[in-house]
């Protein structure tokens, strides 16, 4: 019912009559095994053959979210089996594997179906509490494979991105719950954040990347145990990271709202959590945001008609402004200058320019 | 913001071509979907059917023909998917869920039948608000989609806005949920599905209009949303959800009920947004689709003419932009 970028052109041609009566009778195959499962669940058959039945009817419609309820009661009851009443009928195992496989080739066409996504940790959880610890933690190691596929194949699936937090979560949980090893294989936060580097090198204005980016720093930091020069060194080289991709491409928003995420960290309202170095003198700052405006207005020589520049110039001048009213490396004028180009550039949010306007006074 | 203003407004047929609301077609076409039992479409989006009866029901509202359903038919396909529990199903036969619930008590409100359920269903409306108050998670103040446990701001979102209009806000911890909300803040002042998601106007829909129900908005930067929310126009004049995306009808609700909501509807250029909004009608046989030339469908259809309602289209009630329900529906529910 929600359908997004279908051509009118291709769905509007009238159908011949001999069209229409193939649709009827797909329309009635399709209402059979519908009622077929849910009469089978009504009378409570949980059983492989219904469990197959319902494979069929979601492999037609994965968004027909009671039947992913009706799969997990039939799951609840054959997991819960005793292994002597399931006799040769499939294992928890492979019960576990074959929802996997299902929801796996579902995701490939059907990516953005919360339902799937919703089953699949359903199923993982489920595998949690049914088989071996080690098992277990094969299976949540494979699901980050699986996120690599998804996000390979669409590299903003928010979804995807929310389930790979989750699967890592998840490892952490399972890894701190095993015995201390000595030969500790490498934290999953430093993995992750040299992932969000590589998906960022493959695609600078992969915005997801570097929102993701932008939530390991300060976990990265604290299991670190970074002191002060090491915070400061990581920030240096975020620093670095983003203004060599402004530099590369200017007009591309992700890349500013990095810019803006590193510069929040500097305000010294800024929730100590989300702080990158704490103890920021307001030298610090001040040198910060002088390098950066420095930076900015030397992109602005070859790129005078990139808006986002302007806009930044602005932002950081008025983080500045907080820390230093009296500051001389900018004047109002300069100000009002980057605001008419802005208005000038960006005439669509002309009404946000003039309540800007007016709140840097006369 | 008006579009047309001194004489002559209301008048849509004076409107040059560009600028063209196909009222008409549109009330037919969501007149006609409940009549397609002959296409395989119709039986796979069933799951969809008691949101599409409160999207086809909400934008007939905002186009100034509530009365083009049948209320009775209407009613007594909603009262058929309320299950013993107090939730709804998409359907007959179809499970409870939040979603459904949500819409479910929509209907009913924009229907004014708030009594009628209470006639029919003893107890009906505290039955619907201890379904959802039972979704609510005490821990983080969340609340999941169903018993099945998915967890997400949408469903947060949609148990506010039902239990308010139903009068039944105090079933719940709100002071948790808003704290809930706050967990999933972002550095750019938006929200995403859950903390430490990437903020999405979708979301940031939700969080903004549960903090509007729960009486926060002052925990919202309003300057520092609105930018982002600003810049999500693109030059075509359409919307998009994040950042580097593509524009889409749905957004222009979205992204604009926020903007509303913030008072800050007046960054982004209305004309241009109208304009792009109307291309997406289909002109012949009614409906909106999420660009121009695509298939249309009624998701995008209420979503594209509350957007309208937004931007004050001329002949158009006025919408409620935390709601997405006529403002007149609202205005009696909530006695505000």
């Amino acid at each position: 019912m929600a359908s997004h970028g279908v051509s009118r052109a291709a769905a509007t041609t009238v159908r011949s009559e001999e069209a229409r009566q193939k649709e009827l009778q797909q329309i009635d195959t399709y209402k059979d095994l519908v009622n077929q499962v849910n009469a089978k669940i009504v009378e409570r058959q949980y059983t492989i053959e219904v469990l197959s039945l319902i494979t069929k009817l979601l492999n037609e419609n994965p968004e027909y979210y009671t039947i992913w309820n009706h799969r997990r009661r039939v799951l609840i009851t054959l997991l819960a089996l005793d292994p002597v009443d399931r006799g040769d009928r499939a294992s928890p195992e492979e019960l576990i594997e074959n929802d996997l496989q299902l929801t796996f080739s579902l995701l490939r066409k059907f990516p953005k179906c919360y339902w799937i996504w919703n089953h699949r940790d359903w199923i993982l959880q489920k595998g949690e509490s049914t088989l071996e610890a080690d098992t277990t933690r094969r299976l949540w190691s494979g699901e980050l494979q699986l996120v690599n596929k998804m996000l390979h194949a669409d590299s903003r699936n928010f979804h995807a991105w929310s389930y790979r937090r989750f699967v890592v979560a998840q490892l952490d949980r399972i890894q701190s719950g095993s015995i201390a090893d000595a030969e500790a294989p490498k934290s999953m936060i430093e993995l992750e954040f040299e992932y969000t580097t590589k998906m960022i090198k493959i695609n600078l204005s992969n915005f997801s990347a570097w929102h993701n980016r932008s939530r390991l720093i300060p976990r990265l930091l604290d299991e670190r145990k970074a002191d002060h020069n090491a915070r400061r060194q990581l920030f240096d080289n975020e620093l670095e990271l983003i203004c060599t991709a402004i530099n590369t491409d200017p007009f591309d928003q992700s890349i500013w709202y990095y810019h803006q995420y590193l510069m929040s960290t500097l305000a010294p309202d800024c929730p100590e959590q989300s702080k990158i170095v704490p103890n920021l003198t307001t030298e610090d700052r001040t040198k910060y945001y002088a390098h950066e405006m420095e930076y900015i207005q030397e992109i602005l020589e070859d790129e005078a008609d990139c808006k986002w520049i302007y806009e930044s110039l602005l932002h950081v001048a008025q983080c500045f402004l907080v820390i230093d009213a009296g500051t001389d490396l900018f004047t109002t004028s300069d100000m009002r200058n980057w605001l008419e180009n802005l208005q000038r550039l960006d005439p669509l949010r002309k009404g946000r320019w003039e309540e800007v306007g007016a709140s840097l006074g006369k | 913001m008006a579009l047309v203003s001194g004489p002559g407004r209301g008048g849509m047929s004076d409107m040059p071509v560009e600028m063209r609301l196909f009222v008409d077609k549109h009330v037919r076409y969501i007149q006609s979907l409940d009549t397609r039992k002959d296409e395989l479409e119709y039986w796979l989006t069933e799951h969809l059917r008691l949101n599409g009866l409160y999207w086809g029901l909400t934008a007939l509202h905002l186009l100034g023909h509530p009365d083009a359903l049948p209320r009775d038919e209407v009613l007594e396909f909603v009262l058929s998917c309320l299950h013993d529990n107090g939730g709804f199903g998409a359907a007959p036969g179809h499970d409870a869920h939040m979603l459904y619930t949500v819409s479910g008590v929509q209907i009913l409100a924009t229907l004014d039948a708030f009594d009628e359920l209470d006639r029919r269903v003893p107890g009906g409306r505290q039955k619907i608000g201890q379904f959802i108050a039972g979704l609510q998670d005490p821990e983080t103040g969340t609340f999941a989609g169903d018993e099945w446990g998915e967890r997400d701001t949408r469903f947060l979102y949609g148990a506010l806005n039902a239990l308010s209009l139903m009068k039944l806000l105090h079933l719940v911890n709100v002071d948790k949920a808003v704290e809930h909300i706050q967990s999933c803040a972002n550095f750019d002042g938006g929200y995403g599905t859950s903390p430490g998601a990437e903020s999405h106007s979708g979301q940031i829909f939700t969080c903004v209009s549960a903090l509007t129900i729960a009486g926060r908005l002052d925990l919202v930067d309003h300057d520092k949303l609105g930018a982002w929310l600003s810049e999500r126009q693109l030059k075509n004049g359409g919307l998009n959800g994040r950042p580097e995306k593509k524009e889409d009808v749905c957004y222009s609700w979205w992204v604009m009920s926020s903007l509303a909501n913030l008072k800050r509807l007046h960054w982004i250029d209305g004309r241009k947004l109208t304009e792009f909004i109307l291309q997406c009608q289909d002109p012949e046989l009614g409906g909106l689709a999420d660009r121009p030339g695509d298939m249309v469908d009624v998701f995008h259809t209420v979503f594209g003419i509350a957007g309208l309602s937004l931007l004050k289209y001329p002949g158009l009630a006025e919408v409620d932009p935390t709601y997405c329900m006529p403002r007149e529906v609202t205005r009696r529910c909530l006695g505000k």
